[in-house]
């Protein structure tokens, strides 16, 4: 190949060649074999270029998160004797995702924007160690059939036991909302958002629609803004910030 | 491969392309007992069962993100077949020793291997590229590093103070180069056949 050739192939992949030029391109490309090899080799090359720097950001808060998971899961298997409920099957957080969105469809050109409309928790499922077994179990059972109060008081118990665990916070959090024990919820939520685990960004997410729940328009905003666009929630967080706003 | 069906799974993909946070424990949840259990009969430990998990579960990032990745088969099949293979070529480097790679016990089904196999070639060109673009002069990959990052190839002229048409005259020439390099290769055919 000449340097001719390489520069048609990236004018052909920028799209920014003439239409008579895209023909006689696409002709050699079918009649030149080696013209073919070399250009499907360039193509490869210009999507991994893309890739390794156009998308550095994204792949290192994914790696930064993956770790922060991985580090988690391997700790509770190294505590014990380890267990896992296989709690709700994926089809019903599923289901409810669906219902959830429906809901949000039907209701979003008709109303203000309320908690309930946000919150987008699923069904939880906590694992299981030694001896708080069957203290997790109630938080568990409790918490997925919206028995707050008992959930409440259940992940109190446990973070008595172990008070630096973020899942236990995070959920015990999301019942207090559900309860309107705000004091509660949002001073778990804002110490989780400032630390590190990898419930950081949901319990932002969660501390600004506590915010909403308690009809702290202003706050809520504010807290919107700091929900970076990296994260799962962040199309969200935008869609709030508009019917605030 | 395009005219097969997608399977149900391909939720755990797109929820490690939209980094999920509870996609992802699910998938911990889930799927790492069997992994890491056989790993730990196969001479490895807790460690290396972490580590081999966060690197399978970075190649399907950067796969499904580079090359639009499709399942067509269970995401079980599909990620144990990665870690376990995975783990065998680490033994091998470790042992130096030939490992036999026992395949048809662990999996009856067609797509996960012919996935699993695209998944292997895709790292080994990763690596290939990785490799050849160290090869480059400075010139060229301050250029494209440049031409990657920032996007509007306007502004990469005036940052690079040369003209547009040179920089994106320069820009294909280098990603030429590359392609030289990467085709002149010894492994290329391997992976490009």
């Amino acid at each position: 190949m000449n340097d001719q050739d390489y520069i048609l192939f990236e004018g052909y992949i920028s799209k920014t060649l003439s239409l008579e030029d895209i023909a006689a391109f696409e002709n050699r490309l079918k009649n030149d074999p080696e013209l073919k090899q070399a250009f499907i080799t360039f193509k490869d090359l210009n999507n991994f270029l893309e890739h390794k720097f156009e998308n550095d950001a994204s792949l290192n808060t994914y790696k930064n998160n993956i770790h922060t998971i991985s580090d988690t899961y391997f700790n509770k298997e190294n505590t014990t004797a380890t267990k896992t409920i296989k709690f709700t099957p994926w089809k019903y957080a599923i289901a409810a995702s669906v219902l959830v969105l429906l809901g949000l469809f039907v209701f979003n050109n008709f109303s203000n924007p309320t908690y309930s409309d946000f919150s987008n928790y699923d069904t939880i499922s906590l694992t299981v160690r030694g001896k708080q077994e069957s203290t997790v179990k109630v938080a568990e059972t409790a918490f997925n059939s919206a028995n707050y109060a008992e959930a409440d008081k259940a992940f109190k118990k446990l973070l008595e036991l172990d008070g630096n665990n973020a899942e236990f916070q995070f959920y015990r959090a999301i019942a207090n909302i559900e309860l309107d024990k705000f004091e509660v919820s949002d001073l778990l939520l804002q110490k989780l958002s400032k630390g590190n685990s990898a419930y950081k960004n949901k319990a932002t997410w969660y501390l600004a629609l506590s915010k909403l729940k308690q009809k702290e328009n202003e706050e809520c905003i504010s807290i919107l803004k700091t929900i970076p666009e990296d994260t799962e929630d962040y199309k969200q967080a935008q869609k709030l910030l508009r019917k605030l706003e | 491969m395009s005219d097969k069906q997608i399977h149900e799974d391909q939720k755990f993909i797109e929820g490690l392309l939209a980094n999920n946070t509870f996609i992802i424990e699910a998938i911990y949840n889930k799927f790492a007992p069997k992994i890491i259990n056989y790993i730990k009969n196969n001479n490895g430990d807790e460690d290396s069962a972490k580590d081999i998990i966060q690197e399978v579960l970075i190649t399907i990032y950067n796969q499904a993100k580079q090359k639009n990745l499709k399942l067509t088969c269970p995401f079980d099949a599909y990620f144990y077949l990665l870690c376990k293979r995975k783990w065998l070529n680490e033994l091998k480097k470790i042992t130096n020793k030939e490992v036999t790679i026992n395949e048809e016990v662990l999996s009856k089904n067609d797509s996960a291997l012919e996935l699993a196999d695209e998944t292997a070639i895709f790292e080994d060109k990763q690596s290939l590229f990785n490799t050849m673009f160290q090869q480059l002069g400075t010139a060229c990959k301050d250029l494209l590093k440049a031409t990657f990052k920032i996007k509007s190839m306007e502004e990469v002229a005036k940052n690079l103070g040369v003209t547009y048409a040179y920089a994106r005259k320069k820009k294909s020439l280098c990603i030429g180069k590359l392609t030289k390099l990467v085709q002149e290769s010894p492994k290329y055919n391997q992976l490009y056949n």
